[in-house]
């Protein structure tokens, strides 16, 4: 039977918890913006290696297990010498495996510029790094920002599975006060609850945004 | 690569080029030598010779589909010849001599001699994100690398040769088609170029805002410095502002001359279909 009481006194614990959930959440997001932005523009490149090279690694992280690269990251890169906090795995493999995401939605917002666009570009004698700073980006990116902000929900309800890698978020939080007191009931609601407020207040905000960018 | 060293003032480098300007020239700014160009099996220009020069105002006209954007795409460096040389104040646009030998030129090379050439393009091509003021200065600032009061000065100054000088805060989307081309214009002058192109910079237009758009280039044409390519469908227009006018059809140069001699006794019988066609439209 669900008790208040103690669902009151373990409720501290799972905030501060939540605490990481979201900063892993941010900090993988800004992994997946930065890199999945490289990567578009390593597929567009000229320079053939580097665009064969971009696609093939979108194409392999795609079609493995996000619980398997993680693995991989925080349980085998440590016999290659490098050992990673749970945290900082946890960020890099979620944030690597978003950024493939995130670089189709840039490539969608870089490929609904007009050619018009390159070509004025062009006739003004921009520089390639002006022309995409200047004209490109600055055109492609807010429209797909909604689409950003989707992702971003997507991953935080991800973060659990970096539980897997004993990093001591929301979902690993709950699993210890579970097992410490064999109550699991009031835990994993509290847990599920915050996802879901979480979740859908910021879907919210999203669809808003949305709207606004829409009106521009 | 092979291209035929064979160069271009040897004959009379004048030839080409209507008497009024010949008497002034000291070289050709812009030169064609032998240009090609094919998408696949369909050759849209076939061995294109001419010489523009400096200050020259040449009107191209002829049917749709004749080459004649594509020659100033070529000249704007937006599309390769497949074949031939252009050259810009004596320098290969698209192609860099090494030891005697043609090779293709670099991004650098082409960014230097493209400085040069200016363009206007039927869909003005504005950029929407940026505010009219912006769109002008924005390459003065970044290309020319004028610091931002300089950049902003000449940017206003440009507007108001447009007549455009109460919009500079407005963005592009608040104007009408043919206010946007001329801040296209003022945006391509604005970087003092010694060849502007305009490829039919009022066919977008509604007819009752052609006007004030051919009267901008107009007055752009009558100071005189700049050399000009138009194409165009407006007659009357090319008849006002050339000094010489070329007759495209099929990727050739069918017919070339002073407007009074193209317009009124046209020698090709393509022309002269082309001619009594647009009379009656």
């Amino acid at each position: 039977m669900w008790n208040w009481e103690y669902a009151i006194k373990i409720l501290p614990e799972i905030l501060k918890a939540l605490k990481i959930t979201i900063s892993a959440t941010f900090v993988a997001f800004v992994v997946a913006l930065v890199v999945g932005l490289m990567l578009t523009l390593a597929r567009r490149s000229n320079f053939k290696p580097l665009s064969l090279f971009a696609g093939g690694f979108v194409g392999f992280v795609r079609s493995t297990p996000l619980l398997v690269q993680l693995y991989f990251i925080f349980y085998v890169l440590p016999e290659y010498g490098l050992s990673l906090t749970p945290f900082v795995a946890g960020v890099i493999g979620l944030g690597l495996h978003y950024s493939t995401y995130l670089a189709e939605v840039y490539r969608g917002g870089i490929e609904s510029i007009p050619p018009g666009q390159w070509e004025a570009a062009k006739a003004l004698n921009f520089s390639t790094l002006n022309t995409w700073k200047k004209i490109i980006l600055p055109q492609s990116i807010p429209p797909v920002i909604p689409v950003m902000g989707n992702y971003l929900i997507t991953m935080f309800k991800e973060t659990p599975i970096l539980s897997a890698i004993t990093l001591v978020e929301i979902m690993q939080t709950a699993k210890m006060l579970g097992s410490h007191s064999f109550r699991y009931l009031e835990a994993f609601t509290i847990v599920g609850v915050l996802f879901l407020v979480l979740s859908y207040s910021s879907s919210l905000m999203v669809r808003r945004l949305e709207v606004r960018l829409n009106l521009r | 690569m092979s291209v035929p060293l064979k160069l271009i003032y040897n004959e009379d480098p004048t030839k080409n080029i209507g008497s009024e300007v010949r008497k002034n020239i000291v070289r050709p700014i812009v030169t064609y030598n032998n240009i090609s160009k094919s998408y696949g099996d369909l050759q849209v220009l076939k061995n294109i010779d001419l010489e523009i020069a400096p200050g020259e105002k040449v009107a191209l006209i002829g049917p749709s589909g004749s080459g004649k954007t594509t020659l100033a795409r070529l000249l704007m460096t937006l599309e390769e010849p497949t074949s031939g040389t252009i050259e810009v104040e004596g320098e290969m646009l698209w192609h860099q001599r090494v030891n005697d030998k043609l090779i293709k030129a670099n991004e650098k090379h082409l960014h230097q001699v493209r400085g040069n050439i200016g363009m206007v393009f039927q869909h003005f091509n504005l950029f929407p994100h940026m505010t009219i003021l912006r769109n002008v200065m924005e390459a003065p600032r970044n290309v020319l690398g004028l610091s931002k009061d300089e950049a902003k000065e000449r940017a206003v100054k440009m507007l108001e040769q447009v007549g455009l000088s109460s919009k500079i805060d407005a963005y592009p989307a608040q104007l009408s088609g043919g206010q946007k081309q001329r801040v296209a214009i003022a945006r391509a002058l604005v970087m003092r170029p010694k060849v502007m192109l305009f490829d039919e910079p009022t066919s977008a237009l509604d007819p009752e805002l052609v006007g004030e758009v051919l009267e901008v280039i107009k007055a752009i044409a009558s100071e005189g410095e700049m050399a000009m390519l138009l194409i165009t469908h407006e007659m009357d227009f090319a008849k006002d502002v050339a000094d010489r006018i070329l007759f495209f059809d099929q990727g050739k140069i069918i017919e070339q001359g002073p407007p009074k001699k193209i317009f009124n006794n046209p020698e090709s019988e393509r022309l002269q279909t082309f001619l009594s066609r647009f009379n009656r439209h």
